[in-house]
C-alpha cells in the first residue's frame, strides 16, 4: 500500500442562507499516492464542493482534511493561498488561462508566485511546455490555441509547480471526445510516469471508467 | 513587494491595455493638479504684480488734503476753500504725538523742464527729506533731497525715470548737470527708478522732486502746502488717531471737526487690509478649486478601478487559485492606481510649471522678472507627494473589492 496522501474524514459543509444548504454530510475518503481517481455524482451532489475542500478553495464547516500529512483547517487566505501553490495544481473545465498573457506566461504565473526568479521560472515553462509538446506555441495567447491545446497549456501550468496532488474538474468538459480522448491520454501517462496523484471530477463514465477508482457521490454521502 | 521585472511589465501591460480608458482617467488628475499647481503659481504671481503697485508705500501712512468744506461752522457757510499750511505741521507735531513722520508737499502740474534740446512736462514735487519715509525712492544715480539741500535753500531736484528717459537719451549719469524748470536752474542730484502704480500727486517716474520750501517760493506760494502725509509709529492704527488729527487741522481753520469731506484723512491701511482680505479670499478658492478639482480626478481614478476590479474577477480568481496571496492582489491594483495617478499628475505638474516659466518669462522686462509665477520645489514634491497619497487612497476601495473575491467566485462567473 502507497502512503496516503488525502485523507477525509467526517466533513460537513453547510452553506449559509435563507435556507442553508446541507452539502457534504460526512465524507470519510481516503486516496493513496500516485492513485489516479475519479469522482462522480449528478449535479448538486456535492462533487464540485468536495473538489473546491480539496482544492482548499473552500473552507469546510467539521470534521478534518489531511493533505500529504498536513492539516489544512481554519487556513488565512494567505496559508491557503500558499499551500494550493504549492501543493495543487489545477486543471479547471473552462482552461482558465489569463486571456492576456502568451503560453508561456501563464504557464510561468504560478512561479512568478512562488517567488522564482525570472530566467529559472521561463526555463522551467518552457520545459513543461515542451513536455506538453506546445513549444511552438509558446509566444502565441490562449485565443489563438485549439481547445486541446488550451487544455495542454493549462495541464503545463498545473505540473509546473511539482505539485503533490493534481485536481481536475470536467477536464474533457469542453472538448471534442477525439481531442478529450487526447487529453485524457496524456492524464494517464502523468500519473504513470511522475506518479502524480490525480483526482478528476467528471460526468462522463468513459472518462470515469479509464481511472483506478470511481467514487460516486451522491446527496453528500460517498456511496458505497 | 518583490522587485521583479514582471510586476512591471504586468502593471504597464494591465494600463496600456485599455489606452483609451487609462488615458481619459488619467487626463482627470492631469487636469486636476495641473489646476491646483497652475492656480498656486498664478495666485502667487497676481498677487506680486499687484503688491508691485504698492511698492516702496509705507503701509501705515495716511495723506491729508484739503478740499472744500461740506458743513457750515462758525458763521462761515458750507463750501468754502481752504488750505493747508505749514503750521498745521507744527500743530499736528504736538498734538497728535501718535505720528512718526509728518511729510508735507506742495505740487504743479504740467511744468516744462528742459535740458538743451530736449523737453518734458512734469509735475513738480516739493517736498522734505522725510517723504522717503513714506513713498521710498528707488535711487539709480545720485542721492535724495537732504536737510542741507533745505537749509541752505539749495537748487537741487531728483527727476523720476521718465523725465531722465526724456531730458538724457544717452543716458549716463546726469548728477551735477543743470535743467531749467521755468526760468529757474536746477541741478540735478538724484535719479528716482520707483514708481508702483500708487501715487501721491502723480506718478513718481514723471515727477521732478525740488526742496519745499524752494517750490513755495519759486512758485510764489506762501506757506500753502497742497498735502500731508504721514505714517504713524508702529502699533498704531491710522484709524484710531484719524479723528484727532482731523480735529486739530479743522480747528485751526474754523472748519467742523467732523466734516470728513473738508479734511481728507485718506488711510492706506484701509487699502492694504482689503488687499490682505481679498488675497486671504482668492488663496482659500485657489486651493478649495485645486483641491477638488484633484479630488473629483481621484475618485474618477477609484471609480474606473472599481469596473475594471469588477472586469477582472474571473482573471484575480484565477491568480489566487493558482497561488496569488491577497497581499499580491491589494499590491497590483494599488499599484496600478499609483502608476496611473502618478504618471498624469507628474505630467500635470510638468505641465503646469511649463505654463508658469512661460508667464513668468512674459511678464520680464529688461532681464528683471517683475512678478514671479513660478511655483516652489517643494511646491511641486508637495504636490507630488499629495499625488501618491491620492494614488493609495484612490486605489484602497477597489482593493478591498479584489480581495474579497475568492477563488471560487470567479470559476462561477462563467
Amino acid at each position: 500500500m502507497q502512503p496516503i496522501m488525502i485523507h477525509l474524514e467526517g466533513i460537513h459543509k453547510t452553506y449559509a442562507g435563507a435556507q442553508p444548504l446541507h452539502v457534504l454530510k460526512g465524507i470519510d475518503l481516503d486516496i493513496a499516492e500516485g492513485e489516479l481517481v475519479s469522482i462522480m455524482g449528478a449535479s448538486g451532489s456535492g462533487k464540485s464542493t468536495l473538489l473546491n475542500i480539496l482544492g482548499i478553495l473552500d473552507d469546510y464547516d467539521e470534521g478534518d482534511y489531511y493533505l500529504a500529512g498536513t492539516l489544512i483547517k481554519n487556513l488565512s487566505e494567505t496559508r491557503a493561498a500558499e499551500y494550493r501553490n504549492h501543493m495543487i495544481g489545477f486543471i479547471f473545465q473552462s482552461f482558465n488561462l489569463i486571456g492576456f498573457k502568451t503560453a508561456v506566461e501563464n504557464v510561468e504565473l504560478p512561479l512568478f508566485y512562488q517567488g522564482v526568479s525570472r530566467r529559472k521560472r521561463h526555463q522551467l515553462a518552457m520545459a513543461e511546455l515542451e513536455k506538453m509538446g506546445l513549444t511552438d506555441w509558446a509566444q502565441h495567447y490562449p485565443n489563438e490555441m485549439s481547445g486541446g491545446q488550451r487544455q495542454r497549456v493549462a495541464i503545463a501550468r498545473a505540473l509546473v509547480t511539482r505539485p503533490k496532488i493534481i485536481l481536475a474538474d470536467e477536464p474533457t468538459g469542453a472538448l471534442d471526445s477525439k481531442t478529450g480522448i487526447e487529453v485524457m491520454e496524456l492524464l494517464k501517462r502523468l500519473n504513470r510516469e511522475e506518479r502524480i496523484t490525480m483526482i478528476i471530477v467528471t460526468h462522463d463514465p468513459g472518462v470515469a471508467a479509464q481511472t483506478n477508482r470511481i467514487i460516486r457521490i451522491k446527496d453528500g454521502v460517498i456511496e458505497k | 513587494m518583490r522587485v521583479d521585472l514582471d510586476t512591471y511589465h504586468e502593471l504597464l501591460e494591465t494600463l496600456l491595455r485599455n489606452k483609451t480608458r487609462s488615458f481619459l482617467t488619467g487626463f482627470g488628475v492631469f487636469w486636476g493638479v495641473f489646476m491646483l499647481v497652475a492656480l498656486i503659481g498664478g495666485g502667487s504671481g497676481m498677487k506680486e504684480m499687484l503688491n508691485n503697485n504698492f511698492e516702496g508705500f509705507a503701509t501705515n501712512s495716511a495723506i491729508i488734503w484739503e478740499q472744500p468744506t461740506t458743513k457750515p461752522f462758525h458763521g462761515f457757510r458750507k463750501g468754502r476753500m481752504w488750505v493747508l499750511n505749514t503750521g498745521d505741521l507744527q500743530r499736528l507735531r504736538e498734538q497728535v504725538p501718535q505720528i512718526d513722520v509728518i511729510s508735507p508737499m506742495a505740487n504743479k502740474w504740467g511744468v516744462q523742464v528742459v535740458n538743451g534740446d530736449h523737453k518734458f512736462n512734469a509735475n513738480v514735487k516739493g517736498l522734505l527729506p522725510d517723504y522717503a519715509k513714506v513713498e521710498a525712492p528707488k535711487l539709480y544715480y545720485g542721492r535724495y533731497i537732504n536737510d542741507m539741500d533745505i537749509a541752505q535753500q539749495r537748487k537741487v531736484c531728483v527727476i523720476g525715470k521718465k523725465v531722465y528717459k526724456s531730458l538724457f537719451p544717452k543716458g549716463g549719469d546726469p548728477c551735477g548737470q543743470l535743467v531749467r524748470l521755468d526760468s529757474v536752474y536746477y541741478s540735478v542730484v538724484g535719479v528716482d527708478y520707483g514708481g508702483g502704480s500708487m501715487n501721491i500727486n502723480g506718478s513718481a517716474e514723471e515727477a521732478v522732486c525740488i526742496p519745499l520750501s524752494l517750490m513755495q517760493r519759486a512758485f510764489n506760494m506762501g506757506d500753502d502746502i497742497e498735502m500731508i502725509a504721514i505714517t504713524a509709529h508702529k502699533g498704531t492704527a491710522i484709524s484710531d488717531i484719524t479723528p484727532r488729527i482731523r480735529e486739530v487741522i479743522a480747528r485751526a481753520h474754523d472748519i467742523d471737526p467732523t466734516d470728513e469731506k473738508a479734511v481728507m484723512v485718506f488711510n492706506t491701511e484701509v487699502l492694504f487690509g482689503l488687499m490682505d482680505n481679498l488675497f486671504e479670499g482668492v488663496d482659500l478658492l485657489i486651493w478649495l478649486v485645486g483641491i477638488g478639482t484633484l479630488l473629483a480626478g481621484a475618485i474618477g481614478v477609484s471609480n474606473i478601478m472599481m469596473v475594471t476590479v469588477k472586469e477582472r474577477t474571473t482573471e484575480i480568481g484565477i491568480r489566487r487559485a493558482i497561488g496569488a496571496t491577497p497581499r499580491t492582489i491589494l499590491t497590483q491594483i494599488i499599484s496600478e492606481s499609483i502608476l496611473l495617478t502618478g504618471v498624469a499628475g507628474m505630467s500635470g505638474i510638468i505641465f503646469a510649471v511649463l505654463i508658469l516659466q512661460m508667464m513668468e518669462l512674459g511678464f520680464t522686462e529688461d532681464g528683471i522678472v517683475q512678478s514671479h509665477f513660478q511655483v516652489s520645489f517643494w511646491t511641486a514634491i508637495g504636490a507630488a507627494a499629495l499625488l501618491a497619497a491620492l494614488g493609495v487612497l484612490a486605489g484602497l476601495a477597489p482593493a478591498a473589492r479584489a480581495m474579497t473575491i475568492k477563488p471560487v467566485d470567479a470559476m462561477r462567473e462563467e
